[in-house]
C-alpha cells in the first residue's frame, strides 16, 4: 500500500489560494498539467514545516491575505478570479513599491517551484537526468515518494 | 553537564576545520581540544543529488533572506560548513587587497607561503581538458571570439568523479575541503567533534551552548542532548560571518566594540543564462572551470562559469507564468555562468539579531553594485551570444529574455541598466558573507588583532571570514584557511604560557 500524506498547513482557504497561484505560476500545456497540484501543494507543505517559525508565519499569511485582496483585480476572490485577473494580482504583488509584498511573491514563487522543479515527473519535461546515484536512499521516504509520485494526498 | 578544555573551536568550516588541523601539535603534547559544530555531521552516503533533500545542508534550508528580503544567502550548517556545499573554487587573495585591508602585521609575504602550503595540502589543480563540460567550452569559446582573456580556474579535487552535484554535498569525496582533509586528521589525533552544538554565548573563557538531537541518518556526537558549559583556556569563534559576530553580540560584546558586527561585505552575486541551439547538458561534469576578470579593476566583477539543478536555477531567472514553464522546458540548453561583485565595506552593512537572538544581515545593495551587476550582465549577454546562444536571460534588461537581433551590442549597456533594477525581484544571492569582527588597529575600528585575537580578551579568538576588514574580491576559502593558519601558529608559539 502507498504511503500517504495529510496535508498540514496548505488546508483549506490557503490551500484553494495555493493551487490557484501555482497554476499561474507554472501554467498547464500539452506537456504537463502545471504546477497547480495536490503533489505541488505536498511538497510545500513539507518544506513549510520545516521554515524558521517567523518567516513560516508570513508565507501562511501570505495564503490567507490573497484569497480576499483577489477582489480588487476583477471583483472576485482570488481562487475565483479569471486567470488574466489572477495574473494582474501577481504581477502587482511582484513589482509592487512596497518591498514586503515583493517578498512574498519571491516567496510564493520560489515555493511553487519547489514543490514542481524538484519532482521527476517535471525533469522529464525540462530534459532534465536527475540524480547519477538515483538510487541513494533517504531517510525521510515521504519526500521521496512525493517526487516520484508514488505517495497519496490526503487533504 | 561541566566540561573542561584546553581549546574550544566554535565551528568546523575552512577557519574552524584549518584551526584543528593546525592545532594536532598541541593535541599531540596532550592538549585536550574540541570542536563544536551547530550542523549535523554528515556522512557521504547522505549526499543523495536531490536538491530537495539536500536543502538540509543550508542554514535555514536556504530560506536565509537579508532583513529587506534583497539577497538569499546561501551558509552550509554542517560539520564542514560552507566547504560542504562549495564547488572548491580556489583564489588566493590577491596582493594588494591584502594591503588595502591595511591590517598591522597582515602583509601578502606572510600569508604567500601559507597559500602555497594549504594549495599542496588540499591538493588544488588546474583542471584538464578531460574536465571541461560543454557549458564551460561555451564560455571559453564566447570570450575567445571576443578577444577576452579567460583563465581556467583552480580546484581543490583529487580523483573527482565529475559527477557534477558540488553544491549539495560531494558523494566521492572528490572534493578536498574541511571534510576530507583537515577533519579527518584533526579526529584521529585526538581533537574531539562534537556536531549539533549550539553556542548560545561566551564569558569568561567559558562556552555556554546547547546539544540537539543527532538527525537520521547523520553521524552522532559523544555526548547527549541538553545545555552544556565549557571551560576552555582559549575558545576559538570560527562560526563565520554573521555566525561569529552574532556569538559576541550576544555575549554582549556590542557594548565595548563599536565596529561588532558592522562592515558586512557580500559579494553579491547573479546568475545568469543563455539559451543554446543544441543541448549543453551543463549539470553533468565538473560545472565551474573558467573565469574572466577582465573587468575586476574596472567594473567590480567578475565572470564565473557555474550551473545549478532545476529549483535553483528557477529562483535565478525571475520568471512566471509562460516565460518560466517554457524556458525551463530548454534546461538542458542552458548556457550558465555567475557574476560577482566585489562589494565595499561599509559600517550600515551590519549583522542584527531577532527577538530569539538568531542572526540576520543588514544590508543595502549599494548604487556602485547595483551598476557593476548590471554591467556584468551586458558582458555575460556578450559572452552567451559570441558562444552561439540564441537567446539570453537578463534580470535588469528592459526585456529580460532577448535576442542579438533585438538588441545591438553597442545598446547592450543601455537596454541592461541599473534603473530596472528592482529589489526582490532581480534574485541576487550571496554565498560569500564576510566581515562583522574586523581585523585592526584597536578596539574603536576593530574587534581583534591581526592574529584574530579579541581586544582585550587573550582568551579569546576569531578564526574566520567575519574577519576580513573588506571584501576579498575573490571566492574567500583559501583566504580563510591561510588565516586560520596564521592564527594557529601563533597560539602554538605561546602555549607555553597558556597551557
Amino acid at each position: 500500500m502507498a504511503d500517504v500524506y495529510k496535508l498540514k498547513h496548505l488546508r483549506g482557504t490557503k490551500l484553494k489560494v495555493f493551487l490557484a497561484a501555482a497554476n499561474r505560476i507554472i501554467p498547464s500545456d500539452k506537456d504537463s498539467i502545471g504546477g497547480g497540484t495536490l503533489t505541488t501543494a505536498a511538497m510545500v507543505d513539507l518544506s513549510i514545516d520545516k521554515l524558521e517559525p517567523a518567516l513560516k508565519k508570513k508565507l501562511l499569511l501570505l495564503f490567507t491575505v490573497m484569497e480576499p485582496l483577489g477582489i480588487f483585480f476583477g471583483g472576485k476572490i482570488f481562487s475565483k478570479a479569471s486567470d488574466k485577473n489572477k495574473d494582474r494580482l501577481l504581477s502587482w504583488m511582484e513589482k509592487n513599491p512596497i518591498s514586503a509584498l515583493r517578498l512574498g511573491f519571491f516567496g510564493l514563487k520560489s515555493y511553487i517551484c519547489l514543490g514542481y522543479y524538484t519532482r521527476e515527473d517535471a525533469w522529464k519535461i525540462i530534459k532534465y537526468d536527475g540524480p547519477i546515484r538515483y538510487k541513494q536512499p533517504y531517510h525521510d521516504t515521504i519526500l521521496r515518494g512525493l517526487a516520484q509520485n508514488k505517495v497519496e494526498i490526503a487533504e | 553537564m561541566r566540561l573542561e578544555y584546553d581549546v574550544v573551536i566554535v565551528g568546523s568550516g575552512a577557519g574552524g576545520g584549518t584551526m584543528a588541523d593546525r592545532l594536532i601539535p598541541l593535541a599531540k603534547k596532550g592538549a585536550k581540544i574540541a570542536i563544536l559544530e551547530t550542523g549535523p555531521y554528515y556522512p557521504h552516503e547522505y549526499f543523495t543529488q536531490r536538491e530537495v533533500e539536500m536543502l538540509s545542508l543550508l542554514r535555514n534550508n536556504g530560506a536565509w533572506p537579508t532583513v529587506n528580503g534583497s539577497i538569499t544567502i546561501a551558509a552550509g550548517e554542517a560539520v564542514g560548513g560552507s566547504t560542504l556545499m562549495y564547488t572548491g573554487v580556489t583564489f588566493k587573495a590577491n596582493d594588494n587587497i591584502i594591503r588595502e585591508w591595511n591590517v598591522p602585521d597582515l602583509t601578502p609575504e606572510d600569508l604567500r607561503p601559507r597559500f602555497t602550503k594549504l594549495w599542496k595540502e588540499l591538493n588544488v589543480i588546474e583542471p584538464k581538458s578531460d574536465m571541461i563540460n560543454d557549458n564551460n567550452k561555451l564560455f571559453k569559446k564566447g570570450c575567445d571570439k571576443l578577444g577576452w582573456e579567460v583563465e581556467k580556474i583552480h580546484l581543490n579535487l583529487k580523483n573527482c568523479k565529475q559527477e557534477g552535484f558540488c553544491n549539495i554535498g560531494c558523494a566521492t569525496g572528490g572534493k578536498q575541503g574541511i571534510l576530507e582533509v583537515q577533519l579527518p586528521k584533526a579526529i584521529k589525533a585526538g581533537i574531539e567533534l562534537i556536531p549539533n552544538f549550539t553556542v548560545n554565548r561566551v564569558s569568561d573563557s567559558t562556552v555556554y551552548g546547547t546539544i540537539k538531537k543527532t538527525p537520521p541518518d547523520t553521524k552522532p556526537g559523544k555526548l547527549p542532548p541538553g545545555d552544556v558549559e565549557i571551560k576552555a583556556k582559549r575558545i576559538v569563534l570560527a562560526a563565520g560571518s554573521p555566525g561569529s559576530p552574532a556569538i559576541l553580540m550576544r555575549s554582549g560584546f556590542n557594548n565595548k566594540f563599536p565596529a561588532l558586527g558592522r562592515y558586512i561585505t557580500l559579494h553579491p552575486a547573479l546568475t545568469v543564462y543563455g539559451i543554446y541551439p543544441k543541448p549543453v547538458n551543463g549539470f553533468r561534469g565538473f560545472p565551474k572551470t573558467y573565469y574572466t576578470a577582465r573587468f575586476s579593476e574596472t567594473h567590480d566583477h567578475f565572470i564565473e562559469t557555474a550551473f545549478y539543478y532545476p529549483f535553483v536555477s528557477t529562483k535565478h531567472l525571475g520568471l512566471w507564468g509562460t516565460d518560466l514553464r517554457d524556458t525551463m522546458k530548454k534546461y538542458n540548453q542552458f548556457m550558465c555562468m555567475i557574476i560577482l561583485n566585489h562589494d565595499k565595506a561599509k559600517r550600515e552593512n551590519m549583522v542584527v539579531l531577532d527577538k530569539q537572538n538568531n542572526p540576520h544581515i543588514k544590508y543595502e545593495l549599494s548604487p556602485e553594485s547595483i551598476e557593476s551587476l548590471c554591467h556584468a550582465q551586458a558582458q555575460a549577454a556578450r559572452i552567451m551570444f559570441a558562444a552561439g546562444c540564441e537567446k539570453a536571460l537578463m534580470p535588469c534588461a528592459d526585456k529580460p529574455i532577448f535576442s542579438q537581433e533585438d538588441v545591438p551590442d553597442d545598446k547592450l549597456e543601455e537596454f541592461i541598466k541599473p534603473s530596472n533594477y528592482l529589489s526582490i525581484k532581480v534574485p541576487i544571492a550571496s554565498a560569500h558573507p564576510q566581515g562583522g569582527c574586523r581585523m585592526g588597529y584597536s578596539i574603536n575600528d576593530s574587534i581583534t588583532d591581526s592574529y584574530g585575537k579579541v581586544h582585550g580578551y587573550p582568551w579569546l579568538y576569531v578564526a574566520d571570514a567575519s574577519l576580513f576588514p573588506q571584501s576579498s574580491h575573490v571566492n574567500p576559502y583559501l583566504t580563510v584557511m591561510a588565516l586560520a593558519d596564521r592564527i594557529a601558529e601563533n597560539l602554538i608559539k605561546t602555549s607555553s604560557s597558556w597551557i
